[in-house]
């Protein structure tokens, strides 16, 4: 029982990187992945086909090359625009450019779940808006908006919840600075030292299956709320704990 | 073994006194290269140089060399690991989907647990912990049988718990058992896949199979399973795009794999006796990889684009 | 059950015994010019010739395995290998998982290399980005010397702490004078050696299992008779730009 404590003792602060790394990427992602989406479902062509290319792009490779790419080509660009700017210090950081790389990706997933809900909206109830003498932006505050986040929240709880798991793919690709080490690194080094891979993964797996709950916990919270305008006589949906394999 | 090595030098160090490796610094400059370049290259391609130049000439020759046929040569690694992992993880997922349709209720918490517990760990963790537990329990099943308690005592501490019970894994084995974590991870998704197709499959149509006499095994495996497939496709679809891009993982079970060779062609080499002298390529290296995958997914579409329209052949849609 | 399973583990000791006679060298493959993999895709260089002349010497049949330097002790504890012959330095620290044979290369000092056109203050280290490969007794020297102070940056290999540096996001590199300074006097001038020589480590040789000792005083023999024939010293030169040799 011991080493089992000892365990979750010297892993706690590793997962805080791993929740960092969540937390910073997650709401840059999703403010980029609904302006993607409403390009994407624009009528303008060529904006549409390039927020497609974009999202095809994405989540067409794995995260894994998309992290070594994105780090060797800012590396490689280091000493002729990062230096003379005075960003160096910025862009090549894990810190910043693991949430980059993370932020793109799941821009990526998230606007392809944003863009499908938006073409299931109800085109009726936008065209009574409008009717209403409602302007664009007013349409979308009040019919647009509520409807697509109310339609994506279930998936997009999904794809949080994966974002939060391929943040372990950080230090496998980019330098690791200092003691800055994330769930898997700790884990990793533990099991060098003593080949005990049953107890070191399985802490670190509960620390991953904990967050994953919280943040299905947090995200039904939410989702309660989004759907605050059905009366309490009707049966209010949750988002319950079952990951899909919507990524 | 040993004495083959040295014959096996490459030309490459044989040249390296002549300024062609070194002058590959400056690539911006052709001219440096003259003549030399035919050096480099496979001498069957001698018929392209004189059509396209030294230039084309010296990068086919580059391209084409053993660390680059190595390289294109790891992708197969990448594709077997893709084709095992779906079957062993279709295999999973129709066993998974067995225990969560079970009567028997410690069955469906036995399904319940596989199915959440695999999905809420990141897929890297369970890649890189199966083989080592897998390994260690192989290992230790041998350590019963052939240690004797001294051996066993002498390396407390350490694993294997004596060096009879050691397991030697070479790239196979390796990969063998990436192909059983991937079929065990996508197994889990398969699974909840499947489970949602068996129960999308129209009542009205099991009832009439019924009352047209059919026996209840009969109407599962003809009618249930098999209608189950097009219900489920969309869905698998899905499970094998994530699945492709966990492929990408092959490198850190030490198995030389495409992103690992790409690691390898694309650092910088600044030592002439090393190989070609070059800066960082890596990033064009990881492009390829980002495009292969991006048809890859492409490929995968399409395919399954035409399964859908051949088994939904004669499926009269619901509704 | 349990018959099936001693023959398998019969089986099992069968080829283990049959394998004992071929011995398995781990190495690296990136770490020029000790080892590394060539433009023809093998493994190569000073550290394979040897190894090979070394296996040719103690009359064994030997076969390479690359594996990555931050698992390549643990992988030679758990039996991949029998030896780490990937210019492995002998420390005490190291000493207390994995026994060395003799040192084949002389103790080394660990050098900085900078840009060319730096100006980093030696005597008074702070603020800068040092790199280093990950598990290497410079990674263990710079976190304990200049971790206060300094950013220390971990890499897999030794070839991306030198991308890194060339690249400007490092400002130092720590490694072996062995590998540092062909890199630099190939590099025309882009990268320089500053700053005091570190003795770090006692020399290079093979890591070996603590039981494996029959290995060791093959591996040792072998040694001593290529250092006082001198055929160990011309590999040296052969490779080692300037070369450091017995």
């Amino acid at each position: 029982m011991q080493p089992f404590l000892d365990d979750i003792a010297t892993l706690a602060k590793p997962s805080l990187y791993n929740i960092y790394f969540a937390a910073a990427s997650i709401p840059l992602g999703f403010v980029l992945a609904v302006a993607l989406a409403l390009v994407r479902a624009s009528r303008s062509r060529i904006g549409s086909s390039l927020a497609g290319a974009y999202i095809y792009a994405f989540r067409g490779s794995p995260l894994f090359i998309q992290l070594f790419m994105f780090y060797s080509l800012a590396l490689s660009l280091n000493i002729s625009v990062w230096k003379p700017n005075g960003l160096d210090w910025l862009v090549l950081h894990p810190l910043f450019l693991g949430t980059f790389v993370l932020a793109l990706n799941t821009t990526a997933y998230s606007a392809e779940i944003f863009y499908g809900a938006l073409k299931t909206l109800p085109r009726g109830e936008i065209e009574a808006a409008r009717a209403f003498g409602l302007s664009r932006f007013q349409t979308f505050r009040a019919v647009v908006w509520p409807n697509m986040l109310r339609l994506a929240w279930p998936a997009y709880t999904n794809e949080v919840v994966f974002l939060f798991h391929a943040t372990t793919l950080v230090y496998f690709t980019l330098p690791v600075i200092n003691e800055q080490k994330d769930l898997m690194n700790k884990a990793g080094e533990l099991f060098e030292r003593d080949y005990n891979a049953f107890l070191h993964f399985s802490v670190a797996a509960l620390y991953f299956l904990a967050i994953s709950l919280a943040i299905f916990f947090l995200s039904n919270l939410v989702y309660r709320r989004l759907m605050h305008h059905l009366g309490p006589a009707e049966a209010k949906p949750r988002v319950r704990f079952a990951p899909k394999y919507l990524r | 073994m040993a004495g083959e090595r040295e014959s096996s030098v490459p030309p490459a160090h044989r040249d390296s006194d002549n300024g062609f490796w070194k002058t590959a610094l400056s690539l911006g400059e052709p001219a440096d290269r003259s003549h030399e370049g035919a050096q480099c290259g496979v001498r069957p391609l001698d018929w392209l140089i004189d059509i396209f130049g030294e230039d084309l000439g010296f990068w086919l020759g580059y391209l084409g060399n053993g660390k680059h046929l190595a390289w294109y040569a790891s992708f197969r690694f990448t594709i077997l690991a893709a084709i095992f992992g779906a079957l062993i993880g279709l295999g999973f997922g129709l066993g998974g989907a067995g225990l969560l349709r079970a009567r028997f209720r410690p069955l469906r918490i036995a399904g319940l647990a596989y199915a959440n517990i695999v999905r809420g760990v990141p897929d890297v963790l369970f890649f890189l912990f199966f083989p080592l537990a897998f390994e260690q329990l192989v290992e230790w099943l041998i350590s019963t049988q052939v240690c004797s308690p001294e051996a066993v005592a002498a390396r407390a501490g350490s694993w294997p718990p004596c060096m009879e019970a050691n397991w030697f894994l070479s790239t196979t084995e390796y990969l063998i058992l990436a192909s059983v974590s991937l079929g065990i991870v996508y197994g889990a998704f398969t699974a909840n896949v499947i489970n949602g197709a068996m129960n999308a499959v129209p009542k009205g149509q099991l009832e009439a199979a019924r009352a047209y006499g059919f026996s209840r095994n009969q109407v599962f495996w003809r009618f249930q399973v098999r209608q189950m497939w097009i219900y489920a496709l969309p869905g698998l679809s899905n499970v094998w795009m994530l699945l492709i891009k966990s492929t990408s993982l092959l490198s850190l079970l030490q198995i030389p794999d495409i992103v690992l060779w790409a690691e390898r062609l694309g650092a910088p080499n600044f030592v002439p006796t090393a190989g070609l002298v070059h800066p960082d390529w890596r990033w064009r290296y990881y492009l390829v990889l980002f495009v292969f995958y991006i048809i890859l997914t492409f490929l995968s579409e399409r395919g399954f684009a035409w399964l859908r329209e051949r088994v939904g052949r004669g499926v009269v849609a619901e509704g | 059950m349990k018959h099936i399973l001693l023959a398998a583990a019969f089986a099992a000791a069968m080829t283990g015994g049959a394998a004992a006679q071929t011995v398995r060298l781990g190495t690296e493959g990136a770490y020029a010019p000790w080892n590394f993999v060539n433009d023809a895709g093998e493994v190569d260089g000073f550290e394979i010739e040897l190894g090979n002349e070394l296996c040719v010497r103690a009359a064994l049949e030997c076969e390479w395995v690359v594996n990555e330097w931050d698992t390549i002790i643990p992988n030679l504890l758990a039996g991949n290998y029998d030896a780490i012959i990937a210019g492995m330095s002998i420390t005490d620290e190291r000493k207390e998982t994995i026994d060395f044979s003799d040192n084949y290369y002389p103790p080394d000092p660990s050098k900085f290399a900078v840009a060319g056109d730096s100006a980093v203050d030696f005597d008074a280290m702070s603020g800068l980005k040092i790199g280093v490969q990950g598990a290497t007794i410079q990674a263990a020297y710079a976190e304990a010397t200049f971790g206060a102070g300094n950013t220390i940056l971990s890499f897999e290999t030794a070839d991306q702490s030198i991308a890194d540096l060339s690249a400007g996001n490092v400002d130092v590199v720590l490694a072996d004078g062995g590998y540092l300074d062909p890199i630099v006097n190939a590099s025309g001038g882009a990268l320089k050696i500053a700053g005091p020589d570190v003795m770090i480590g006692g020399g290079v040789g093979a890591g070996l299992r603590k039981d494996d000792d029959e290995l060791e005083g093959k591996l040792n023999a072998a040694i001593a008779a290529m250092k006082a024939d001198g055929s160990l010293n011309e590999l040296i030169v052969k490779w080692f730009d300037p070369p450091n040799t017995f």
